[in-house]
């Protein structure tokens, strides 16, 4: 029987960036990514009044992933942002709060929806085009030769998930940790492509972050009563390794799809159990002396191997099979009759180690581009933050290697490129509209708009009443505390620029952010010894701030061009 | 509950999504954001798609989706230019009716009440369109229109090639259409470049447009987060699956498609197998543990380095597999192996049953095959060697959200479907008017060909016009269209001494004459407007000679209208009359040329309301003509609304007065177009609005009945049972 339901008629709304709801749901919106922005960021605590654990949060993937939106609009939004983040990880709160900025700021000045978006896209480009150019002023490129840009980047992110509870100590302690993990997973003889290996985090919570450590090869946890199983052998060299993906649990595999039919008193499970046995024998005399499956081991063949003096490890699970395959070399084993030889792998070392009140079975690679982070955090919610971030810090690094560029943090990108694009409109007007048809008063009006909305996503780095100001010769963000004297000598009262870059020792003309902007051309093409010397800089990935500029500008253009909603009711 | 169905009431419903769908038409048009139940958020500028996703319950609102989108089924464009069309048309009947409540040829239905009369009188307007549409519209097309026509292809050689300038520009305004204002240059040179690195050889063309046509799901790619500007072509076809196995290999590579596991299993369906012992058991496991492995090893010693299966192999081969250094592919899915099957031209692997020794005939080489990762999703990367005229290239979409991937995917794919109408003749068929009897012909025939030569007057000071044109581009040309002209006139001087010769003797000319070029687009009907203007005169002349030779000069007339039609390489007539046969009726087949484009922006539309309104201008007052002008003032609707928002220069009146200006003093409309359109598709468009026109106006009431829908039986199926 059919249902037959009559369809609701869809609900049509016309403009719907001129309602009055649709406006305030926007503003909501920019609330919460607003003020979670940055270091000095609020946190927010999300819970689920039908259950599920409590999650205290600053970060857009974990914000974004459990606020239900159902305005279709913001829905728009928070997708985009959402999918900037599986991308890239990184820069998710810069995408959502420049995209709302820009909706409202555009929304502001009141041209054409057509001219805004084609004068949006002018403007983008210009952005991107002097991003990507070599006479970028807050473009750093990375050498190598040394950590310490990439520490600075790595300690950056930390410092702007203010969620994961860290001492200033242990940022540092976690920062070099990932560095090391990632560095571990370089293979050391790269050809001329570069697969990189891969760092596996471990969980271990309740215990100091300062406990957190970083360890080469593979940790598997183990029952207390399996590490007194495994004795320490002593041999010279390497120790021999089959891995198992098929199941050795005795259980039959596939017959196909006819029947089988069993003659009285045969008992597959019996030959089963003989084809595994004479397996265990074909592994004791090929001298393996670790045998791993991803699934189970049928108890007898397991107590087989022991009596041999093989250790044997099962459920070793799916995740861990690629790691394992790779840190061993081994071929995992699908044929429960005969092992070819070359399938079998090794490892240099193992050991067993107690890492707070868990039990590990530790094996140490011959050839490391695999490693285990093993970290602390001192609850549930504190640990599932910092993951989130070390897997987002580990992420950054990865697109670094590609681009081995990073942009200025702290506000600074923000304003100089405001700065720059300001000058650029003013100066060359002609170059940026292309004849598209556009007059140079809707460019003005437009790019002040862009400006503004860069500057406010600037601006909200500050959380505490704080005076926002720029420099005029480079451009760059500088904060003052709320409650200071006006009309002081800025010098005496500023210390260094938002990404630390430069010191207010020299005369660079500060004026404040908000104000009216008289427009300068910033510095250009960073000098060479600034990016040496700072070793306390505030930096931000280069690909995923880039793609989240990008991205932030297009979602922008999507929403402003829409003219109507239809709301399928079914 | 029953509602009088009238114009009326159809206007209203037609106003309401007029609004709504005229927001994102053309270029400056907007998008629209639907939400569905599951919470899934789509943007589109597709017309047919938003008349869907709004639901409508007003009965003749759906009937009206329902003819979009049947029409879309044939075209797959111009949903929302169906709507304004029907709107306009409407709104023109309404008014219509308005003024003249008893109009001249209703009079004798006076009687009945007021609303069956209104409702005969929709019946006589509705049969008054069809025969318009019969009669008029295509004789316009054919005769007046398509000397404005131009054509997609280049025409340097002998072949039908596409012109990429051309077909950019054609792309380029469908895509304005379609997608957001930001990226339709972007996504048509995309398609652009994505077409002409998929064909092998500029001339087959059309299979290649097939092929991607069916396969676009698999050729595609879209990707979520990422900015629209990373979107690119990629070489090679990418599967939407990851390796199970990805062992790296260089230089010959080979691969093979399977379609059952390679292990052997105890039994198959349908199949019993009896064990006696455990012995037999682990020797039949031991068996086919062998039987794998060789299989695998021969399979590895005839260089096969890549297996795509479209089921799960088991742990087994998986295993022996990567021991000999084969990637697997599993799980793919029908389409993705039908796919590949056509572009390498093999056939999945036969296991074979009882011998070991075999020959691997179905392998084909690829130049590599390499995981790809996009959006840190791994997909499989080969670089098939193509067999046929498509050489494999995958579109990779990016876009921040997928609503806007899917937009982009549909535009492409609607593109693909355009183009291929594109290359097919369209047929026209009509009926013209000519005499119904011998003793009044004289004096019709004398008059149609009267008209005909007030026609000609303006067709032929057009036809010069064109000419100077290209003079001035080519000279080489000049003396080309010269020698022809000349050959024309030739012939035709003994075609006045024996009409016979005439049938045989023009088309022999003609195919010369059509491939007269020059630079990028070509004007079709010049020299074919030409030869039927040179003939006219004549026979005109011929009939005020002698009255006696009426039979004859309608013969000749008939003749010329042959010829016509051969030079245009489409079906001969298929009634051929007799010398004794009054012509009361010939039917005429033509075609719209396979490539036709006109220049976008109302151009269509504002050229067939010319034509049109001088078309009616020539016969008295009759159904016909006044139908004729009701849409031809209609179609002017489209280009309103298409520069509603332009200021100056560009707004509707000034475009409106250029176009008649240039067409009464026969200058081209359009100096460099921006865009150009199918006519085709434009043509199609019309006869469907049309169509469901007379639908609409044909109902009288719209009974609604809240009853379940009951079933239907097949009583006469039972019965024969």
């Amino acid at each position: 029987m059919s249902r037959l339901e009559a369809k609701r008629p869809s609900l049509c709304k016309s403009e719907p960036l001129t309602s009055e709801r649709v406006k305030a749901t926007l503003s909501v919106l920019k609330g919460v990514v607003t003020s979670c922005y940055g270091p000095a960021g609020r946190l927010k605590q999300l819970h689920n009044g039908r259950g599920g654990s409590v999650c205290t949060t600053s970060q857009s993937a974990a914000l974004l992933a459990s606020l239900p939106v159902t305005q279709p609009i913001l829905k728009i939004l928070t997708t985009s942002v959402q999918n900037h983040v599986s991308c890239f990880s990184d820069c998710g709160l810069f995408t959502a709060i420049l995209c709302c900025n820009l909706v409202e700021k555009v929304q502001g000045v009141g041209l054409t929806t057509t001219t805004a978006i084609k004068l949006n896209k002018h403007l983008l480009s210009l952005c991107t085009e002097y991003l990507k150019s070599e006479i970028c002023g807050c473009r750093i490129p990375i050498d190598f030769g040394s950590t310490q840009l990439l520490l600075c980047l790595v300690r950056s992110l930390l410092t702007s998930k203010p969620a994961c509870m860290l001492t200033r100590e242990e940022v540092e302690h976690i920062s070099t940790l990932i560095l090391r993990a990632f560095l571990l997973t370089v293979p050391e003889n790269a050809k001329d492509r570069i697969i990189l290996g891969k760092s596996i985090i471990v969980p271990l919570k309740g215990q100091r972050v300062i406990d957190s450590t970083v360890l080469p090869g593979v940790l598997i946890e183990i029952p207390e009563v399996q590490v007194m199983k495994i004795l320490p052998i002593k041999k010279s060299d390497s120790f021999k390794v089959a891995l198992f993906c098929a199941s050795l649990s005795g259980d039959l595999s596939e017959t196909g799809e006819g029947t089988v039919v069993l003659s009285h008193g045969v008992s597959l499970e019996n030959a089963v159990l003989d084809q595994l046995l004479n397996l265990g024998r074909q592994l004791v005399s090929d001298q393996v002396d670790l045998v791993m499956c991803q699934k189970v081991i049928h108890p007898s063949l397991k107590q087989f191997l022991r009596t041999h003096g093989v250790i044997a490890m099962d459920r070793v699970g799916v995740a861990l099979m690629e790691p394992l395959s790779k840190m061993t070399g081994t071929q995992p084993i699908g044929s429960l009759n005969s092992v070819s030889p070359s399938s079998y792998g090794s490892v240099k070392d193992w050991c067993t180690a107690k890492f707070g009140f868990k039990h590990f079975f530790h094996l140490i690679p011959n050839e490391t581009t695999v490693c285990s982070l093993l970290l602390c955090n001192r609850n549930d919610t504190a640990w599932d933050e910092l993951k989130l971030t070390c897997q987002t810090a580990l992420h950054a690094l990865q697109l670094t290697i590609k681009e081995p560029y990073v942009l200025l943090g702290g506000g600074c990108t923000e304003t100089h490129l405001a700065a720059y694009i300001r000058h650029k409109t003013r100066d060359e007007p002609e170059s940026i509209l292309k004849g598209d048809g556009c007059t140079q008063t809707e460019l003005q009006l437009m790019s002040e708009a862009f400006c503004s909305a860069l500057e406010t996503l600037a601006g909200s780095l500050e959380h505490d009443g704080g005076e926002i100001l720029t420099d005029r010769k480079y451009g760059h963000f500088w904060s003052v505390q709320a409650d200071s004297p006006s009309a002081v000598n800025w010098p005496d009262l500023l210390s260094r620029c938002g990404c630390g870059l430069y010191s207010s020792q020299e005369e660079l003309g500060w004026c404040f952010l908000r104000g009216a902007h008289h427009p300068f051309m910033p510095q250009t093409c960073l000098p060479r010894e600034a990016s040496g010397s700072a070793n306390d800089l505030t930096l931000d990935c280069f690909t995923a701030k880039l793609s989240g500029l990008q991205v932030a500008v297009e979602t922008a253009n999507l929403i402003l061009d829409l003219s109507y909603v239809i709301e399928d009711r079914n | 509950m029953a509602v009088v169905g009238s114009v009326r009431a159809a206007l209203q419903v037609a106003e309401v999504l007029e609004t709504i769908v005229s927001c994102c038409l053309g270029p400056e048009g907007r998008q629209i954001l639907c939400t569905k139940p599951t919470g899934e958020v789509l943007l589109s500028r597709d017309g047919g798609l938003l008349l869907k996703a709004l639901h409508l319950e007003h009965p003749i609102a759906r009937m009206m989706v329902a003819c979009v989108s049947s029409h879309l089924r044939k075209t797959g464009d111009g949903a929302k230019t169906f709507i304004i069309f029907l709107c306009h048309l409407l709104r023109e009947f309404h008014a219509i009716t308005d003024k003249e409540k008893d109009s001249l040829f209703f009079k004798n239905i006076q009687t009945h009440g007021r609303h069956w009369k209104n409702c005969c009188q929709w019946k006589f307007i509705s049969q008054a369109l069809l025969t318009f549409q019969t009669q008029v519209l295509d004789y316009v097309m054919d005769h007046y229109l398509s000397r404005h026509f131009l054509s997609i292809f280049s025409s340097s050689t002998k072949k039908r090639t596409l012109c990429r300038s051309s077909l950019e520009m054609l792309l380029e305004a469908f895509f304005c259409g379609r997608v957001g204002r930001n990226n339709h240059t972007f996504i048509s040179q995309l398609m652009c470049d994505y077409f002409f690195n998929c064909m092998s050889c500029e001339s087959e063309f059309e299979e290649v447009f097939e092929l991607v046509d069916d396969c676009f799901v698999e050729l595609k790619v879209g990707v979520t987060g990422l900015p629209v500007s990373d979107s690119r072509i990629i070489a090679g076809l990418v599967l939407h699956r990851d390796f199970s196995v990805y062992c790296p290999a260089d230089g010959d590579i080979r691969i093979v498609i399977v379609t059952e596991t390679i292990q052997p299993l105890f039994s198959t369906s349908g199949s019993e197998f009896i064990l006696n012992s455990e012995q037999q058991f682990q020797t039949s496991q031991f068996w086919i543990k062998e039987k794998t492995k060789a299989i695998v090893k021969h399979l590895q010693s005839e260089n096969v380095r890549l297996l795509l299966s479209s089921v799960k192999q088991p742990d087994l081969v998986i295993y022996y597999a990567r021991l000999n250094g084969i990637s697997v592919v599993e799980c793919l899915s029908s389409e993705e192996l039908s796919l590949i099957q056509k572009v390498t031209g093999i056939a999945p692997f036969v296991l074979p049953q009882a011998s070991s020794q075999y020959e691997i005939s179905n392998t084909a080489l690829v130049k590599f095959c390499k995981p790809l990762i996009l959006r840190s999703k791994r997909y499989v990367h080969l670089g098939l060697i193509s067999t046929c005229s498509f050489i494999p290239h995958c579109i990779v979409l990016c876009g921040p959200v997928q609503g806007l991937v899917e937009q982009h995917e549909g535009a492409l794919h609607g593109a693909f479907k355009m183009l291929r109408q594109l290359f097919k003749d369209l047929n026209l068929n009509y009926v013209t008017r000519a005499s119904d009897q011998n003793c009044t012909s004289s004096t019709n025939v004398y008059k149609n060909s009267r008209e005909r030569n007030q026609l000609s007057e303006i067709v032929n000071s057009s036809v010069q016009r064109p000419y100077q044109g290209t003079v001035v581009k080519n000279e080489d040309e000049l003396a080309k269209t010269h020698s022809y002209s000349k050959v024309c006139s030739n012939l035709v001087v003994p075609g006045i001494e024996l009409e016979t010769y005439i049938p045989c003797s023009i088309p022999e000319v003609m195919p010369a004459n059509t491939y007269q070029t020059d630079e990028t687009l070509r004007y079709l009907s010049p020299d074919k407007a030409k030869i039927i203007d040179d003939h006219e005169p004549f026979i005109e002349s011929d009939s005020a000679n002698s009255r006696t030779e009426n039979t004859r000069i309608e013969i000749s007339f008939e003749n010329v209208q042959v010829t016509k039609i051969a030079e245009k390489r489409s079906i001969l007539p298929v009634r051929y009359k007799s010398l004794e046969m009054s012509a009361s009726q010939s039917y005429c087949f033509s075609c719209i040329p396979a490539g036709c484009v006109l220049p976008v922006g109302g151009n269509f539309e504002i050229l067939l309301h010319y034509y049109l309104l001088n078309y009616a201008k020539k016969f008295q007052q009759s159904e016909e003509t006044m139908v004729s002008i009701i849409i031809a003032n209609a179609l002017l609707g489209i280009p309103k609304t298409l520069y509603k928002s332009k200021k100056g220069n560009k707004c509707f009146p000034q475009i409106y007065t250029r176009a008649l200006h240039a067409l009464q003093t026969n200058q081209p409309m359009v100096s460099n177009p921006a865009g150009l359109e199918s006519v085709a598709g434009k043509y199609q468009l019309l006869t469907s609005v049309l169509q469901c026109l007379t639908n609409i106006l044909t109902i009288d009431l719209v009974i609604n009945i809240k009853r379940l829908p009951q079933e239907i039986y097949d009583e006469d199926s039972e019965e024969e049972l």
